[in-house]
């Protein structure tokens, strides 16, 4: 029997505001635990939630990647449990009126681009971050309250690849728009997978497991690979699936079951009295949006229709905001974009791959970089040099102009000079004209060699070709 | 004769022309807090309240609370100074921050001389459910009768001449029922008047903050200290308070008063209601305009259950950060819901408890259509008819409770007309958020009744000027209770 897998996403996005959602205290990541905090945070009495607005604005703009309905009135809901993680005994989030509905996105995968609809967006709060040791917790009081974003997908991814591409197209919006850090390695971005599989042609759903603690989006992937080999397993031999909250052990490969889960909790409810609905007015959501930081699809189709990038380049750039603010900066600096993306997904994405660092820690700052470019594109110097340059401009943090002349790196472009060191050659190599008339190319090869060779590799070398050509046509 | 006997009004008076200090004052008001044997303090803050006091040397004319001891319910949030609500879970509860009412009087250079006591966690209207024990009504010495809650404490304090003024908070009626029974102006402004940051709360959309004083007057200058917005507070009005000094003054010559027939023939005291006839008269004689009106019986009738259902729905989730692991007496257990578990149980009482029952039943999925939800459609269907009386009237009068205040032994059959509407209407002021005040009416047996007056939503100026013409009538304007006065 073949089986298919319905999937549905949970996305957890963790804000980089200034402040909490609904206190004043700062969002920090890495500060000493329980520094960043004010009373509200610890739930002491009398403390009342106000509301964060560039979270909501923050919460607009993802929405508007998401192609969703804005709700033009905001609304909170207590959802109540006890837990030693949650300082209240509830959580402030959105329950009946999530701030946006019924979004979609394109994901890529075995079949081809799908669109994938979103159920809903909400905005929440985060609760305290646990340690947990042998027989004690210690709580942290730091992530208490720090703006959330909830996107819940529809039921309908359908492999590891799809789900993989789903939350890596959640990761661009929220990178792109600075809303935040988007590492899922770090919890800023979190993803609780739901997936069931039943007969192909079926209607009816079968028994849901939920997987949690995915810390890459690479594990999304295997996570939810072995997750449908695992039921596949497990229905073809006779057996139920049982519903229940597991995790991905990255070390394991597998998915390990954390606890069975029932439908029977149930969170009591109520709209939050201390925050009377809010009123969004069309400018401010109009205004929230027109101020957005530019998207990463916006930016491909800017690089390709503008800036004349290959797909494949512009592809390359945008899968980092980071790499695209480094291109953005080259571009703005005046390095011509072609020559600026080559580099940047050639040598420079070569370099950061070697030393297995991002592009925030590369050592050569845009200016420098962009003039580097420049000496190429006018023909300074060689291609070849500039790659030398580029080694040498780790250890100096000289101009790239007056390195290169330090180091003679000067290109002769000069075609006087140049023919007539061509000339030069042609003389001394009859032999090799001689088979180029017979029609040999690799003599060409060589004779634009010997006049490398002859400038110590200075010649700009398609100046060079060109005058070889030119000089053996007139023998 | 002590100047503690006197309104904040004439102890100003006093103070700026240097008859009387502030550290005088304070030091009777101490004595007396000492002496009271009404169970009213949780904690007298003599070290605080002398230190504060000492400091305050040249009498500020235009600062009308300058040097004026008062107190506070102890679920005001108190920076240092420990705050229970009442409740044992919070003993030891050192709060880190001030209420901003606290902070408001603080800036006027108020003295808070004390924290008073309360039904736990102000849930509760009899004055004996907080944890240490009843409160007694001033006006009895034989200390059978009840002074009402929740703000208990508060309330006996200015009636027994401590001092002046008081804070309170009400989410039923718990500053105007005891005021009623305490011979008290209480006031509770319009839902969003007065900052309810720093109140420990009860269900946040029937809270309000609300306080004592012995004169209408004095309550306008109380209200005009308290009256602001604030950003801690997202539910505090922007709109700028009334100048409350002033329009106390007005007339009531034109108003429209409006008696809802089926309240005032709930089952009264013979003798409110005469006090109550005679001074509607009185009022016409001034100009008023007063009509009957008609309200929907089966509405009234479901005040009580819509608040219980509405006020324990809100009240479990807000006691749920009470667990006993981030403040309060530490508990520890092998798990935290063992740990939380023992905090719960070892420090609510049996009726709190209950009332967490009650509210979480009304919030389960399965019970929130027929409890939860329909009694904030019930609040709603209460609401609008209140909204269309006050289309066409300015004020609504009512006596403030079916008699004086009831003796603790008493039993009240919770399913009798005298509890359904007489004992409970002062909550509508509560559903929708309406400014009310009650004051006192008249004298039975020597303890007070009262009688509430209620207005539009932030219009607390002509609520305050309808309570001054009613204080002129019946002339029971700073009474004490007798024998308190310990001069």
């Amino acid at each position: 029997m073949n089986f298919e897998a319905v999937i549905g996403l949970e996305i957890h996005v963790e804000m980089n505001t200034k402040s909490k959602m609904f206190s004043a205290a700062p969002v920090t990541f890495g500060a000493p635990p329980n520094s960043a905090t004010l009373p509200i945070d610890l739930a002491h009495p009398g403390t009342m939630p106000t509301l964060n607005k560039q979270a909501v604005i923050n919460a607009i703009r993802v929405c508007s990647a998401l192609h969703m309905d804005i709700d033009h009135q905001l609304w909170f809901d207590r959802k109540n449990y006890f837990y030693s993680d949650l300082p209240k005994g509830y959580q402030i989030t959105q329950n009946e009126r999530p701030i946006g509905k019924n979004g979609y996105l394109f994901v890529n995968g075995e079949f081809g681009p799908r669109r994938i609809n979103i159920t809903r967006l909400h905005l929440e709060e985060d609760t305290a971050m646990q340690h947990h040791f042998y027989d004690y917790t210690l709580l942290d009081y730091n992530r208490a309250g720090i703006p959330l974003i909830e996107i819940v997908s529809e039921p309908e991814i359908k492999t590891g690849k799809e789900a993989a591409d789903y939350v890596d197209k959640i990761r661009s919006i929220v990178t792109f728009t600075d809303i935040s850090t988007g590492k899922m390695e770090e919890g800023s971005l979190r993803c609780d997978v739901n997936i069931s599989l039943r007969p192909i042609g079926a209607t009816k759903f079968g028994t849901k497991v939920e997987i949690k603690n995915i810390n890459s989006i690479n594990n999304v992937a295997k996570a939810v690979d072995y997750e449908i080999a695992r039921q596949t397993e497990v229905l073809l031999s006779g057996k139920n699936v049982i519903q229940e909250t597991r995790r991905y052990d990255d070390a394991l490969k597998e998915t390990v079951s954390m606890r069975l889960k029932t439908d029977s909790v149930d969170y009591k409810y109520f709209t939050e009295p201390n925050l009377i609905p809010v009123k969004l007015t069309e400018a401010f959501v109009a205004d929230a949006i027109a101020t957005c930081p530019e998207l990463a699809e916006a930016k491909y189709a800017r690089y390709i229709s503008q800036l004349g990038l290959g797909e494949y380049d512009a592809s390359l750039l945008i899968a980092s905001k980071e790499t695209c603010q480094y291109f953005d900066e080259l571009v703005t600096l005046g390095a011509p974009a072609k020559i600026a993306s080559n580099w940047l997904n050639g040598e420079i994405s070569g370099y950061l791959n070697k030393n297995q660092i991002s592009i925030e820690l590369f050592p050569i700052n845009a200016s420098r970089m962009a003039q580097l470019l420049k000496l190429i594109d006018n023909g300074t110097i060689s291609n070849k040099q500039g790659r030398d340059l580029f080694a040498r401009m780790f250890e100096s943090q000289q101009d790239p102009a007056q390195l290169a002349s330090q180091l003679g790196m000067t290109q002769i472009s000069d075609e006087g000079a140049l023919l007539e060191v061509v000339t030069a050659v042609l003389n001394e190599n009859a032999q090799s004209i001689a088979d180029y008339k017979a029609g040999k190319d690799r003599a060409l090869g060589f004779l634009v060699g010997q006049v490398m060779k002859r400038t110590m590799g200075k010649a700009n070398p398609g100046l060079a070709s060109q005058l070889v050509k030119q000089e053996l046509e007139k023998r | 004769m002590s100047y503690l006997d006197l309104t904040i009004k004439e102890i100003h008076e006093a103070l700026v022309a240097k008859k009387v200090t502030p550290l005088e004052l304070v030091k009777q008001a101490l004595e007396r807090a000492k002496a009271n044997t009404d169970n009213a303090f949780e904690i007298i803050l003599d070290q605080e309240a002398l230190a504060h006091a000492s400091a305050l040397v040249e009498p500020e004319i235009d600062n009308l609370l300058w040097g004026i001891p008062y107190v506070a319910k102890d679920n005001f949030s108190t920076k240092d100074i420990p705050t229970t609500g009442g409740s044992n879970i919070l003993n030891g509860y050192v709060p880190l921050f001030d209420a901003t009412v606290i902070n408001l009087l603080k800036q006027k250079n108020a003295i808070l001389i004390g924290k008073t006591t309360l039904d736990e966690l102000a849930m509760g209207g009899t004055g004996k459910s907080g944890h240490k024990g009843k409160t007694f009504n001033p006006y009895d010495k034989t200390k059978q009768r009840m002074i009402g809650g929740s703000s208990s404490g508060s309330a006996a304090a200015v009636s027994a001449g401590i001092v002046p003024f008081s804070l309170g908070s009400d989410t039923g009626d718990s500053v105007r029922k005891p005021a009623s029974y305490a011979g008290l102006v209480g006031v509770k402004p319009t839902w969003g008047r007065i900052s309810r940051y720093g109140l420990f709360p009860f269900a946040p959309s029937l809270d309000h903050v609300g306080f004592f004083t012995r004169s209408a007057y004095d309550a306008a200058i109380v209200l005009a200290s308290l009256a602001q917005s604030d950003p801690n507070d997202a539910t505090c009005s922007q709109t700028a308070p009334e100048n409350y000094m002033q329009s106390i003054g007005q007339s009531l010559a034109g108003k429209r008063i409006a008696i809802i027939e089926e309240i005032v023939k709930s089952k009264h005291r013979p003798e409110v209601i005469k006090a109550f006839d005679a001074l509607v008269e009185q009022l016409k004689n001034d100009g008023a305009i007063v009509t009957i009106v008609k309200f929907r019986r089966d509405l009234l009738e479901a005040i009580f259950p819509i608040y219980i259902t509405i006020s324990c729905a809100e009240a479990t989730s807000n006691a749920a950060n009470l667990d006993g692991i981030k403040f309060g007496p530490p508990t520890w257990g092998a798990t935290y819901e063992d740990a939380m578990r023992q905090a719960r149980t070892a420090g609510f009482s049996e009726l709190i408890k209950r009332r967490f029952v009650i509210g979480s039943y009304a919030l389960l999925r399965e019970n929130q259509d027929v409890l939860f939800l329909r009694a904030q459609k019930g609040r709603r269907l209460i609401v609008e008819q209140l909204n269309n009386i006050y289309q066409d009237h300015d004020l609504i009068l009512a006596p403030s409770a079916p008699s004086i205040a009831p003796k603790f032994e008493d039993k009240t059959d919770q399913l009798s007309d005298e509890y359904l509407i007489a004992d409970n209407h002062l909550v509508l002021g509560n559903f929708g958020g309406f400014p009310g005040i009650t004051l006192p009416l008249g004298m039975l047996n020597d303890m007070p009744f009262g009688i509430h007056v209620m207005g539009r939503p932030f219009e607390e100026g002509l609520v305050l000027a309808a309570a001054q013409s009613i204080e002129k009538h019946t002339g029971l304007r700073n009474i004490i209770a007798p024998g308190e006065v310990n001069s």
